[in-house]
C-alpha cells in the first residue's frame, strides 16, 4: 500500500476525512491510498484525485504537490518531504486562506515551434523550444487591461509563458476576492470578445510554493 | 455548462494535476498498465517544456 501525495497541509483537520492524512514534522501530507500494483496513470485515479483535490481546497489553502509523487509511510514521506517541510510551513501560514486564480491566453502570434531534426542534442532542442515559447506575446491592449483589472485583486500575481503559443497571468488572490476576480474576468470577456482566453480557479497553491519561482 | 466547457475544465483540472505545484525530486513516475510512460529521473512527470525548464537545468535533460 502507498499513498499518492496530493498536498501539503497545516492542520489534520483540514484533510480528514476527505483523504488520509501523514504527519510530516509539523504538517500534514494528504493522500490517496493505492495498491503498490496500481499504475498512476490510471484514467480513474487520476480523476478521484482531481476530484478530492478540489474538495481539499474548499477546506483550506495547501501546497499542491504535483501528481506523481508517492509515500509508503509516515517515515518514508518525512525523509522525502525533508528539505522542503520549513518553507512550506512558512508559506502555509503566510498564505493560509489564499488561493490562485490562473488566466491563460492565447498569443497574438504564436511562434513556430522548432522542428526537433535542426538540432544535434536534445538539450538544444529544448533551449530552441524554451527560447520559442519565451517569444509569445500577448495582446498588449489586453494585458494592460489584466493588469490594471485583475492584478489589483491580487496579493501577487505573475505573467509567465507555458508554450509557444500561450502566456499565462497567475495571482494570488484571498478567498473573499475570487468572486470580484471572476466578475473582472467576466468585464474582460466582454471588452476582448476577439481575444480568446480561460480565467480558472480557485486553485492551490501552484506557481507561488514553486522552488524554481 | 455545455459539454465543451465541462470538457475545458476537466482538461485545465488535469493541466492543473499534472503540470503544476511543488516537485518532489526523483519520484515522478507515470505508467499505463507495467508500463513507465514518463520517468526522467529529474523533476518532471508529464510536463511541458516550459516546466522542464523551470524545474532543472539542461544539463540534466537527457
Amino acid at each position: 500500500m502507498k499513498h499518492v501525495v496530493i498536498g501539503a497541509h497545516l492542520e489534520e483537520g483540514d484533510i480528514e476525512p476527505l483523504a488520509g492524512a501523514i504527519p510530516v514534522a509539523d504538517l500534514w501530507l494528504s493522500g490517496m491510498p493505492i495498491d503498490d500494483a496500481q499504475p498512476l496513470g490510471d484514467r480513474e485515479l487520476l480523476l478521484r484525485i482531481a476530484q478530492t483535490r478540489a474538495a481539499l481546497l474548499d477546506r483550506a489553502t495547501f501546497i499542491a504537490i504535483r501528481y506523481g509523487f508517492t509515500a509508503h509511510g509516515q517515515s518514508d514521506a518525512a525523509a522525502k518531504c525533508a528539505a522542503h517541510i520549513e518553507r512550506w510551513g512558512r508559506l502555509l501560514r503566510e498564505y493560509r486562506g489564499m488561493v490562485e486564480m490562473t488566466l491563460k491566453v492565447a498569443a497574438a502570434s504564436p511562434r513556430a515551434r522548432p522542428d526537433r531534426h535542426d538540432f544535434e542534442s536534445g538539450a538544444a532542442y529544448i533551449r530552441a523550444l524554451h527560447a520559442a515559447t519565451r517569444a509569445a506575446e500577448v495582446v498588449p491592449e489586453f494585458r494592460s487591461a489584466v493588469d490594471a483589472t485583475l492584478a489589483p485583486l491580487a496579493v501577487r500575481h505573475r505573467w509567465s509563458t507555458r508554450d509557444t503559443a500561450s502566456l499565462e497571468f497567475a495571482a494570488l488572490v484571498r478567498r473573499e476576492s475570487v468572486a470580484a476576480l471572476n466578475d473582472a474576468g467576466s468585464a474582460l470577456k466582454r471588452d476582448f470578445a476577439s481575444v480568446p482566453f480561460l480565467l480558472s480557479g480557485p486553485w492551490p497553491l501552484e506557481v507561488f510554493a514553486d522552488d524554481h519561482e | 455548462m455545455t459539454d465543451s466547457e465541462e470538457e475545458l475544465g476537466l482538461l485545465e483540472t488535469l493541466d492543473h494535476l499534472l503540470d503544476r505545484g511543488v516537485v518532489i525530486a526523483g519520484e515522478a513516475v507515470v505508467s499505463i498498465g507495467d508500463v513507465d510512460l514518463l520517468y526522467l529521473g529529474l523533476n518532471i512527470v508529464l510536463a511541458n517544456v516550459d516546466a522542464i525548464i523551470r524545474t532543472s537545468q539542461p544539463k540534466q535533460i537527457k
